[in-house]
């Protein structure tokens, strides 16, 4: 993690080259991670995409790999690319490159010099950093083996994805995010029978929801059993195939988002960011460096969890003025807004009116970051909420737009995996809503209503996924 | 249900000596979660016939299920809903379920003289579309929901029917209703032959049921907002509910909490976490929101009033204050702050 504790080093006007050169489209793809020496087709698989870690002996299971019909990626550290290079191996897809993480602080330098020294290769960075996506209790093991009652409220605990792919996006804009996660092995028959197959499901559907690319690690027990065409394996396979099957879109697609979360690390920000993704309140990731008047525009509140420079309080303190809200967390100033008085001195805020906006400055970090997610959606003028859920507890929301039709694509997943009736109010009038999802296909017609440049729809059952676009006017077919 | 799974990891939850996880270890508990009435459920029990278990497991989910589908606020179609839209000033008949939870709600909102109240609906509603930034609350629109609360409004005609002597009453069982799901399911799981199991509704509210192997009881550590008092208890055949107002906000002046106080109309001031053990889920459920807004004083007395029982009231500063009339809460809290066990203020009490 050193180098989200520290990304001084970051070249950004090559990134933003490269952004510009070749910025990716904004969908993902399931890669399976294969480690055995046979693999089915992948016409059978239903799954394209195939990531085999380097090994010197792994030039079979790619040869195998590829006459089944594999898109193949080899899984290496930085100091076996020169072994696969010699090795001439047919063409791969990618090297998705594994950094130690010893070495995670210079992994932006590592990958420009293996771009440059082997040209002929395409290089992926991985994110290992990801959670199993899953709803748990409240029953957590602490001091001495004691049943700790941790939730007085009730509400269930969501782990996502939603931060981490944030934080790719921002601090790699070059790059589709790529993440993997390691299962959840903390009771030995989870460890012994693997992953149920609505463990799996749910990873999928909140992958493709995310718009990331995802390594998804098959247990060895299940890779063994889809070979050699054991009926259980293969039961828990074809489970999985209609959500493999409802890839994102490869659309114009863009998450919209109206907040922008500043930092220079994920582990400052990754509470609060978790947080706002549980209450659907969708943001942007700005990695402090690239703070400027353009990467805020269209914004209409930040959160800063870094210590900006002079030049960069400017840029906030200018976005204030025009009107937007500005939180500060725990940061030593001074700054410019501090020079006016006070608007409101408050046990842990002191605000200031700037221009048409406001800074809160936060004096101390974030110790109940659900109260902070709460906070922030008060915060938001009700005009600028972009996305509202009801009856949606464990669900989470993730609005695009397409910049092109101006149509909004709203992901949803589930958690639970109980089927729910969600309620959602999307900002902006839409007068046809298409909704899809992997139980039932595509595409089911919801009728909207309008109010107020909101359009309010209601989801009949969502299990695990749904994808609803809403389009400006109702399509002729 | 999303899945059951014996976890022998959740061995060391249980049992505090390498003697008793390695006695337990061989007869593995079995844990279940079901996401029902806008929380997560989980049972944990041991038992020798693990497919017994699991379908009991299964038995007691699909009860709390059906109970949701009664008492649900949500659901248009819910038993609840029905009465919220058809029961004023027309009695209307219903199930079992739903008179006795009214019932026992309309026990507790007397015996705590309304500071309990399944009707308090409307300002609920009034105060949280504030805490979401949606509107202000005026004190017109207060005005107009407090007229609509009031459980006293609430008639009971036996055996089976409802009715509302209110033109806009509305009823909201959120206060006990988990409490009353979670006894409905250990009875669905002692009529299956399981006899030692653990019931949580989203750690607001626990039963214990017996004991797990080779223990005395269940022990269960409660919410503690000073993160220095460590209450304990350990729980047999009874059960253990928390209650805490929601914190206030940091950043922005509309603040208000999610309990709101029926006498006053608004969220209720008092911070921090109380958390009650009663005979049953229902008791406890009900009894914790009812000393959440009374606050020691007058909740010390309610606990005198009833046996088995016991609470602990425990500030954000780690200001701790204890009742017990029969029930035990433990802490490990530093001497000045330790608590008398079987705090003797209602021992000669019914």
């Amino acid at each position: 993690m050193e180098l989200r504790r520290n990304q001084k080093h970051m070249r950004w006007p090559f990134y933003i080259l490269c952004w510009l050169m070749l910025a990716p489209a904004a969908w993902g793809r399931i890669l399976l991670r294969w480690t055995q020496t046979d693999v089915p087709p992948a016409k059978a698989l239903g799954v394209t995409h195939l990531v085999v870690p380097w090994k010197p002996d792994s030039t079979s299971i790619l040869e195998s790999a590829r006459r089944q019909g594999f898109q193949l990626y080899v899984q290496a550290s930085p100091d076996q690319v020169p072994q696969i290079n010699a090795a001439g191996q047919k063409p791969i897809t990618a090297i998705v490159v594994d950094i130690a993480p010893a070495q995670v602080a210079q992994s932006s330098d590592i990958l420009e010099k293996l771009r440059a020294q082997y040209p002929a290769l395409k290089f992926l960075l991985l994110d290992p950093n990801g959670k199993q996506p899953e709803m748990k209790g409240t029953m957590v093991v602490k001091r001495d083996g004691v049943l700790e009652i941790t939730s007085p409220t009730a509400q269930p605990w969501i782990d996502s994805n939603v931060p981490l792919v944030r934080f790719e996006q921002g601090f790699r804009p070059e790059q589709v995010p790529l993440y993997t996660f390691a299962w959840d092995s903390s009771n030995d028959l989870q460890q012994q029978q693997g992953p149920a197959s609505e463990d799996y499901s749910l990873a999928i559907a909140e992958a493709n929801a995310l718009h990331a690319d995802l390594i998804l690690t098959l247990p060895e027990e299940i890779q063994r059993g889809l070979v050699a065409n054991n009926t259980a394996a293969w039961a828990l396979w074809k489970k999985l195939i209609p959500y493999l099957e409802t890839p994102s879109k490869s659309e114009n697609l863009q998450p919209s988002a109206n907040i922008g979360v500043v930092t220079t690390d994920y582990d400052s920000a990754y509470e609060p960011m978790n947080l706002m993704a549980r209450h659907n309140i969708p943001f942007h990731v700005l990695p402090l460096a690239k703070l400027s008047a353009s990467s805020v525009a269209g914004l209409s509140m930040l959160l800063l969890f870094a210590t900006p420079n002079a030049q960069l309080a400017t840029v906030t303190s200018d976005f204030a003025s025009a009107g937007g809200t500005v939180v500060t967390v725990a940061l030593p100033g001074p700054f410019p807004w501090q020079r006016a008085p006070a608007t409101r001195i408050a046990e842990h805020t002191t605000s200031y009116a700037v221009g048409k906006g406001r800074v809160i400055d936060l004096s101390e970090p974030i110790a109940d970051p659900e109260t902070f997610a709460q906070d922030v959606r008060r915060l938001m003028d009700q005009d600028h909420v972009l996305l509202s859920l009801w009856n949606a507890l464990t669900t989470i929301g993730i609005p695009y737009r397409d910049s092109r039709t101006g149509a909004t694509v709203l992901e949803l997943v589930n958690y639970s995996g109980e089927s729910l009736r969600v309620q959602a109010r999307v900002k902006g009038s839409f007068h046809a809503i298409r909704l899809e999802n992997p139980e039932r296909g595509c595409c089911q017609v919801i009728h909207p209503a309008i109010r107020d440049d909101f359009t309010e729809f209601v989801v009949p059952q969502l299990q695990v996924a749904a994808r609803a676009r809403l389009e400006k006017t109702p399509q002729t077919h | 249900m999303r899945c059951s799974r014996h976890l022998t990891a959740l061995l060391p939850l249980i049992c505090a000596t390498q003697v008793c996880a390695q006695i337990a270890s061989n007869q593995p508990p079995i844990h279940s979660q079901k996401y029902a009435m806008g929380t997560v459920f989980e049972i944990v029990t041991y038992d020798r016939a693990n497919r017994r278990a699991s379908a009991a497991i299964n038995e007691a989910f699909h009860e709390i299920e059906r109970l949701d589908d009664v008492m649900s606020n949500y659901k248009p179609q819910s038993e609840l809903s029905r009465l919220n839209r058809n029961a004023h000033f027309h009695p209307q008949a219903v199930s079992r379920d739903l008179y006795r939870v009214i019932e026992q709600s309309l026990e507790y909102s007397r015996l705590s003289a309304g500071e309990f109240d399944i009707s308090v609906g409307p300002l609920v509603d009034l105060w949280k579309a504030q805490q979401r930034g949606e509107q202000a609350v005026t004190p017109d629109a207060e005005n107009k929901a407090r007229e609509c609360v009031g459980f006293k409004s609430i008639h009971l005609l036996p055996p089976n029917q409802v009715e509302f002597r209110s033109p806009c009453l509305r009823i909201d069982v959120g206060g006990i209703g988990k409490g009353y799901a979670v006894d409905r399911a250990a009875d669905i799981l002692r009529s299956q032959g399981i006899h030692n199991a653990l019931i949580n509704a989203g750690g607001s509210t626990v039963y214990a049921m017996g004991t797990p192997p080779e223990k005395a009881g269940w022990t269960i550590e409660l919410r503690d907002p000073s993160g220095t008092v460590r209450p304990q208890v350990v729980l047999k055949d009874s059960s253990v509910s928390t209650s805490e107002q929601t914190p206030p906000a940091l950043l922005s002046e509309r603040s208000g909490g999610h309990i709101i106080d029926p006498q006053n109309g608004g969220p209720s001031k008092n911070s921090g976490a109380v958390s009650v053990v009663a005979g049953t889920a229902t008791a406890s459920d009900a009894l914790s929101t009812t000393l959440l807004l009374v606050g020691p004083g007058r909740g010390k007395a309610l606990i005198s009033t009833l046996r088995g029982t016991a609470a602990v009231w425990i500030s954000p500063d780690g200001r701790v204050d204890t009742v017990s009339n029969g029930a035990v809460i433990r802490t490990w809290a530093a001497p000045d702050r330790s608590i008398p066990l079987a705090y003797s203020e209602a021992s000669s009490k019914k």
